[in-house]
């Protein structure tokens, strides 16, 4: 076992607990946590063997497996940040609504 | 009754005299404090304007929609829009009123561009306002020579479809687009800037760019 893979195992292990806690203060799904527990199981597979994903890359026209997983994370990561940037504008947009209201309150109009 | 809208946030210096001022020409004037840190609200209200207090700052935007829900509340027949750091001046608010009735417009848009009165920076005149017309035309504005100047003055009409969304400078790019989405008749008129701080440059106009396309994928 060479040291990435350990300290990714230790890593996905602590990931693994959080969501199983998460689970437990009845702050996550069902279906939430299945996802993230066949997340992180599926991520070691990946990291453990490594030419796994050689046949899917292949099929997709990808030479390693590696590059696939790069492309793949990548897009998510992007994805991702997108809808939190979103996310984040529609909060602000709340946020702004509720000062106005107090503040329209306030004045007893 | 004639109503002025004066967003404000840290204006204590110079938001008494706007409100004195203001007072001579309009109805009534509603401060819209936006969350300030120092006397603004003391100061508007000893100078005889409606405060209204933002708790937090969400900029003006979002100060001018709350003036805009007050005025549909209190009823208000014309609304102005007038900076609260004293740039404007209240001498161009008749004429442009006169206007506004005479030729039975819904909006009245102030600009700096068709006369010489305001020295406005070149890099504002040169850099920015090309780029900001351009924005303007990608997010479905009607075509204005000073879209991102703050003098405005909407009939009832006019307000009743002015709902903004963006809290932030990019509202100046929101009402030319709802201009067109709701068939409103305009006018550009003339009006004095007198610059007392910059205001905002590229980086302020990059922030609007993002709102607008962020705005495009919300609710």
């Amino acid at each position: 076992m060479i040291i990435f893979q350990f300290l990714f195992l230790l890593f996905s292990l602590f990931a693994i607990g959080t969501v199983v806690k998460r689970k437990k203060d009845a702050v996550m799904s069902n279906i939430g946590t299945a996802f993230w527990m066949f997340f992180w199981v599926l991520a070691d597979v990946v990291v453990f063997f490594p030419d796994s994903t050689t046949l899917f890359a292949n099929r997709l026209g990808i030479g390693r497996g590696s590059d696939l997983i790069t492309y793949v994370s990548l897009a998510l990561v992007f994805f991702v940040l997108f809808r939190l940037h979103v996310k984040l504008h529609e909060i602000q947009r709340d946020i702004t609504s509720l000062v106005r209201k107090d503040a329209l309150e306030d004045r007893d109009v | 009754m004639f109503l002025a809208i004066v967003p404000a946030y840290n204006e204590s210096e110079r938001v008494g005299s706007v409100v004195r001022s203001l007072l001579a020409h309009v109805d009534a004037v509603v401060v819209v404090d936006d969350g300030s840190m120092d006397d603004t609200a003391e100061v508007a209200r000893e100078a005889g304007a409606v405060v209204i207090r933002h708790r937090l700052n969400r900029g003006q935007g979002a100060a001018l929609e709350t003036g805009h829900t007050y005025a549909r509340n209190i009823g208000a027949t014309y609304v102005l829009h007038f900076d609260a750091d004293g740039q404007f001046s209240v001498d161009d608010i008749e004429p442009a009123l006169s206007v506004m009735k005479k030729e039975h417009v819904d909006i009245i848009f102030g600009t700096r561009y068709i006369d010489t009165r305001s020295n406005v920076p070149w890099t504002k005149k040169y850099i920015l306002r090309p780029v900001g017309k351009l924005v303007d035309r990608l997010f479905g504005g009607v075509h204005l020579s000073d879209a991102h100047n703050g003098f405005r003055i909407f009939n009832k009409k006019a307000l009743e479809h002015m709902h903004l969304s963006h809290s932030g400078m990019a509202h100046a790019s929101e009402i030319p687009a709802l201009v067109k989405k709701h068939n409103l008749s305009y006018i550009e008129v003339p009006v004095s800037v007198t610059y007392h701080e910059y205001g905002q440059g590229i980086g302020g106009g990059v922030r609007v760019v993002r709102d607008l396309v962020l705005g495009k994928f919300s609710k």
